[in-house]
């Protein structure tokens, strides 16, 4: 097929070089679309925006300094912009969670959702803004991103202890976040019927959802996921001979064990922040890596940025379709679950056997 | 044997080590010239990973010292000895859609200062070996497509593209068919003998290790009984007192070979 056909040519480019032209070709193609669904999200919506208008009041927006002075430009300004800086941002972080996750864990079929991090957060999210006002404190959503990150470390870390603790094998860390999840998703039940009036506030971050999406809380986000993704990215090699396992990649020079436990941590963090506003999204996580690494192979330098922008592509439509649900919007968590669990039973039933799950 | 001229390539001296109270490994001592062949032969649990384990400092030894080429491991990080002595473990990893070349190329993790790619030189080492081993072919091909045989070749060229002065090889024939089995020990001894590379093999194949080998080291409950050429230590009594069964020597070629014709019912 098409990789015997490239060996045979003399003329191909082989080893890193082929590697390298490789992931400039994906980048570049990636970021061509990614461009157009920003510019279609910026259509779509309860108000309807004309494509030609949006580039219109682009313009404008850029013009007048940020101030427009028509209506579809100010929701382009204050509500799709930051929607769309949103959606990229957590689709390439939760991407590249689910990536580095697979690659320290040492099997393809864990994200963040299975570990227990995602459903961390949520509990950290609930404590922090419900829990607030069964004592008394302050009510407020600026508390988000500290519950989530609270959240999605400690159970990660959790997690991580009840699956060392049981060998280190991926079918430990599967168990032992699904034992996590439950235990705080039942903690996170607790607290919602205790402030039952109060949740309506809550249930669509519970769904996952960009509708609220502002620019203040882009500002949050943008940051530390940005800063995450570049340290990633720098670390491509590395993980790349994590491939090889945890003794194996100590033969290669590489404290592996010390290694493993600061990316995994370094995971945990940036799901938080993915969740922090816009709510629980799964399988973006396990999906992604996995479709760039049948496309372009196992190589982190490669996957990495090809999981950066297949991820943020990714999001982006399944935000666009719940932008034109019908009646109201769709909660985009639910859109990424019902794509996303016939998927992973796909995967499990063809490759399970070989990840000895 | 070992002349005192020549730095040995792998001096251990009384080292110890246990994972708990018991002591797993005691009173090892060991001196390896370059370019030996040179195999551990015991049964398993015998200690023959976990000494490889500590030679390579992946496990912390209680007692005693290693000095690879001269230089004491304690005072070296573990990239410095990734730099001078590879291990070949017993099988690849599970597939992560990583190309033969890929896997190969990793090898060279210890020597790149660049953040992401390999320089041309790195890839120059990588395609010699690749090509010395006969994969060349198999580049594009993924690590899982491979047959047991072709595995181990790749598993080697990844050792050897690592540049090693010193290579500890870990079962590498466990599961491979006959001929494959003398094919790894032929490559094994061939870069000894070309390129003066140092090889620690672990097996409890005692035919191949008879047949290839310059030196074997009979390692048993931890400890190294003896030391030397196969015809003074692989004997019928070695045999019997290190594996627990008893054996007939037959010689070919002058080459020791043994049948295990005992039973092993009417032991203990």
């Amino acid at each position: 097929m098409n990789d015997s056909a490239i060996s045979n040519n003399p003329q191909e480019l082989t080893g890193v070089k082929k590697t390298r032209r490789r992931a400039t070709l994906i980048v570049i193609s990636g970021i061509i679309s990614l461009f157009f669904l920003f510019l279609i999200s910026l259509n779509v919506g309860a108000y309807p925006i004309e494509i030609g208008d949006a580039i219109h009041q682009i313009w404008q927006i850029i013009i007048t300094g940020g101030n427009p002075e028509d209506m579809s430009g100010k929701v382009i300004l204050n509500l799709r912009i930051p929607r769309a800086i949103a959606v990229i941002l957590v689709g390439a972080g939760l991407a590249i969670a689910g990536a580095v996750m697979q690659a320290m864990i040492h099997n393809p079929l864990v994200d963040p959702y299975v570990t227990g991090v995602s459903s961390g957060a949520s509990f950290g999210v609930v404590l922090f803004t419900l829990g607030g006002s069964l004592t008394g404190w302050a009510f407020s959503f600026m508390l988000a991103p500290i519950g989530a990150i609270a959240g999605a470390v400690g159970a990660f870390f959790a997690t991580m202890v009840v699956a060392e603790a049981a060998g280190g094998k991926a079918m430990s860390y599967v168990l032992g976040g699904v034992i996590i999840a439950a235990g705080l998703s039942s903690a996170t039940t607790i607290i919602m019927s205790l402030t039952a009036d109060k949740i309506h506030s809550i249930t669509g971050w519970m769904f996952g959802s960009f509708a609220d999406i502002e620019w203040a809380d882009v500002c949050i986000i943008a940051i530390p996921i940005i800063a995450i993704l570049i340290v990633v990215l720098l670390e491509a090699r590395k993980l790349n001979v994590m491939l090889l396992g945890e003794s194996q990649a100590q033969y290669l020079g590489l404290d592996s064990r010390k290694y493993k436990r600061n990316m995994l941590m370094l995971t945990a963090v940036l799901t938080a922040f993915c969740v922090a506003y816009c709510g629980v999204i799964g399988f973006v996580g396990l999906i992604v890596p996995h479709l760039c690494r049948m496309v372009v192979g196992g190589d982190h330098r490669v996957l990495i940025p090809s999981s950066i922008i297949v991820g943020s592509v990714v999001l982006m439509v399944a935000d666009v379709i719940c932008k034109s649900g019908p009646i109201g919007e769709l909660p985009i968590g639910a859109i990424t679950s019902v794509v996303g669990v016939p998927f992973f039973i796909y995967l499990m039933m063809k490759e399970g056997k070989r990840y000895a799950m | 044997m070992p002349c005192d001229d020549e730095k040995p390539m792998l001096d251990v001296k009384n080292l110890a080590f246990s994972y708990t109270d018991e002591e797993t490994l005691k009173c090892i001592e060991m001196l390896i010239k370059p370019g030996e062949f040179v195999a551990l032969m015991g049964p398993n649990g015998s200690g023959k990973t976990t000494l490889m384990r500590c030679i390579n400092k992946v496990m912390k030894i209680n007692n005693g010292s290693v000095n690879i080429d001269g230089d004491d491991i304690l005072s070296m990080t573990m990239e410095d000895i990734a730099k001078i002595c590879t291990t070949v473990p017993a099988d690849t990893p599970l597939d992560f859609a990583l190309t033969v070349r890929d896997f190969v190329s990793l090898g060279r993790t210890p020597f790149i200062n660049s953040l992401w790619w390999e320089s041309d030189e790195d890839e120059a080492i990588v395609d010699k070996a690749m090509w010395d081993l006969g994969i060349t072919k198999y580049s594009e091909r993924r690590l899982h497509e491979l047959s047991s045989g072709e595995r181990a070749r790749v598993l080697l060229a990844k050792g050897v593209v690592q540049t090693p002065k010193l290579m500890l090889v870990d079962e590498p024939s466990a599961h491979l068919d006959i001929k494959y089995k003398v094919q790894v020990m032929e490559i094994l001894k061939d870069l000894t003998r070309r390129t003066g590379l140092t090889v620690l093999i672990a097996s409890h194949d005692i035919n191949l290790l008879t047949r290839f080998c310059d030196r074997i080291m009979l390692l048993s409950k931890g400890k190294i009984l003896d030391c030397g050429l196969a015809k003074d230590v692989v004997t019928k009594e070695s045999i019997r007192e290190v594996f627990g069964i008893e054996v007939e020597l037959v010689e070919c070629n002058d080459t020791l070979y043994i049948l295990p014709t005992g039973s092993t019912m009417n032991i203990q």
